[in-house]
């Protein structure tokens, strides 16, 4: 990292990254072409995707959109397929059952405090209920004390749906979060952290890995709504083993996603 | 690549009110972190300066990192109105061997206006001595102001954070005197489009160790896609740039 040169020789898993604009601030380079380019630049061999169109106003076009930029690059892009609580339960329920047919429903991605719905609101059973017959990750957005996706609130979901594997974004983003995420990741085996986020605390993987161990938390990053290089310098510098590195950066991610 | 030699802008010593165990407060401390990350050198400020009293903390200052070359002295200090700055003046502080100064308006609570600041900015600007100003301490329509009037001041906004351009971009490009350190600066491409449209010159490398992430910081630089000239610019160049040029 310090010269410069992409992580080489060993599995790097993006679980969280977005595409495309937003519309609160700029972002160069959003489109499928600069979200690869970042990945290449640093070594990222997969990303697991969001677009921010899904999460934003239009989430059956954001999952259209992650579905061809999966197609076009199977090997480096997996899709989350996003579910708006705010529409209906015929319209969700038709959206699952048609990525579940094709092919792609390989994880979902929910967005409470977009949505301003709960995790566990009737409307997402659905989602939930699908992800347990299935087995599959689930990546909540998450905040400390967050009232519509808090750490506490997803490790109940956790403990509801025991197949599903609950992946609490932006775990390290405050000593509070992430005393609260590694509490509640202690108290369940299928609770996953994701380290996504712009607040680099010092010290704050290291203290993760001594609460929840290695093998429970998993490299994200945001891109493009945040650049890369950053979270990966400080995942590369922390004060850790290199087998420890190697399951945050992309052996947990394998097992969790079936890679 | 050849190896980047980074100058930190924005380091902090001494003890405060809400530290982590994972942080360091001594000179040792920041030393050793610099030394683990590969830093060749930091501007360092007080803990105390901001959290207690600017004329202390910087008394202090002196005294930790007295013989150090590796560490330069950034003072807080205050407008000059009520008197609370041990060191009278800007000339003063200068030749006490400090070469770089912040201002904390709202932890300090004093106005970045004309009554208030002015004769202390105008003092700064003439002697070309950087002004290190966070974003969490003043505003953009501030930091527009300030820069308007004093045009000759080089002025570093800290803490911008990755959802500014839409504010940063016309004051890059109504100042030529304003920079940006790069500490929170995580826009995507952030780095490689303010080289592209504004100049490398622009960027100053910051840590603010101990609170954040120095690996994160030093990886912003390292695997920016600007050259080699350019990526040693920010690292380091840029700042050691601006001391040399105080006058």
């Amino acid at each position: 990292m310090l010269a410069g040169q992409r992580l080489a020789g060993e599995l790097v898993v993006d679980c969280h990254i977005h595409l495309g604009p937003w519309h609160s601030f700029h972002i160069p380079d959003n489109d499928p072409q600069g979200v690869l380019h970042s990945m290449d630049l640093v070594g990222i061999d997969v990303g697991v995707c969001s677009p921010h169109r899904a999460i934003a106003h239009d989430y059956r076009g954001g999952n259209e959109e992650v579905a061809a930029f999966h197609r076009a690059h199977p090997d480096r892009i997996r899709p989350y397929i996003t579910i708006n609580p705010n529409y209906p339960d015929e319209e969700i329920a038709a959206e699952i059952a048609k990525w579940r047919e094709q092919g792609l429903l390989l994880g979902f991605k929910i967005h409470p405090s977009e949505a301003q719905y709960p995790a566990n609101g009737d409307k997402l059973r659905a989602l939930w209920e699908t992800a347990q017959e299935l087995g599959l990750p689930v990546l909540a957005h998450s905040w400390a004390d967050d009232k519509y996706a808090s750490p506490a609130a997803l490790g109940r979901l956790a403990d509801e749906y025991p197949a599903t594997k609950v992946i609490v974004a932006h775990s390290a983003t405050s000593w509070e979060m992430i005393e609260q995420a590694t509490a509640e990741a202690r108290r369940r085996d299928n609770l996953f952290l994701d380290l996504t986020g712009s607040a680099m605390l010092p010290g704050a993987v290291e203290s993760m890995v001594e609460s929840v161990g290695a093998d429970r938390i998993l490299f994200g990053t945001d891109l493009p709504f945040l650049d890369p290089r950053p979270q990966v310098g400080r995942v590369a510098l922390a004060r850790l083993t290199d087998d420890a590195k190697r399951l945050i950066c992309g052996l947990n991610a394998k097992r969790v996603f079936g890679l | 690549m050849p190896e980047l030699c980074f100058f930190d802008c924005n380091a902090r010593l001494g003890r405060s009110r809400r530290p982590r165990p994972t942080e360091f407060t001594t000179k040792q401390g920041l030393l050793r972190e610099m030394d683990r990350c590969g830093i060749a050198r930091a501007l360092v400020y007080h803990a105390e300066s901001l959290e207690l009293s600017p004329s202390l903390g910087n008394e202090r200052l002196l005294k930790e990192i007295a013989g150090e070359d590796r560490l330069a002295p950034c003072w807080m200090v205050l407008p000059p109105h009520t008197g609370e700055m041990t060191v009278p003046d800007v000339d003063a502080m200068i030749a006490a061997g400090v070469q770089a100064v912040r201002l904390a308006p709202v932890t300090h609570k004093f106005p970045l206006n004309e009554a208030a600041s002015a004769s202390l900015l105008a003092a700064l600007a003439a002697r070309r001595v950087p002004l290190l100003l966070s974003l969490e301490e003043s505003s953009w329509a501030e930091i527009d102001g300030l820069a308007s009037r004093h045009a000759a001041l080089p002025l570093i906004v800290l803490d911008v954070g990755y959802r500014c351009d839409r504010n940063l971009y016309p004051l890059l490009s109504k100042h030529k005197g304003l920079r940006v350190e790069t500490a929170t600066y995580t826009v995507h491409r952030g780095l490689e489009e303010v080289c592209a449209h504004f100049g490398p010159e622009r960027l100053v490398f910051g840590t603010g160790m101990p609170q954040r992430d120095p690996g994160g910081a030093m990886a912003a630089v390292t695997y920016a896609e600007v050259g080699n000239s350019s990526r040693q610019m920010i690292a380091g160049g840029n700042l050691q740039g601006l001391l040399e040029g105080v006058v």
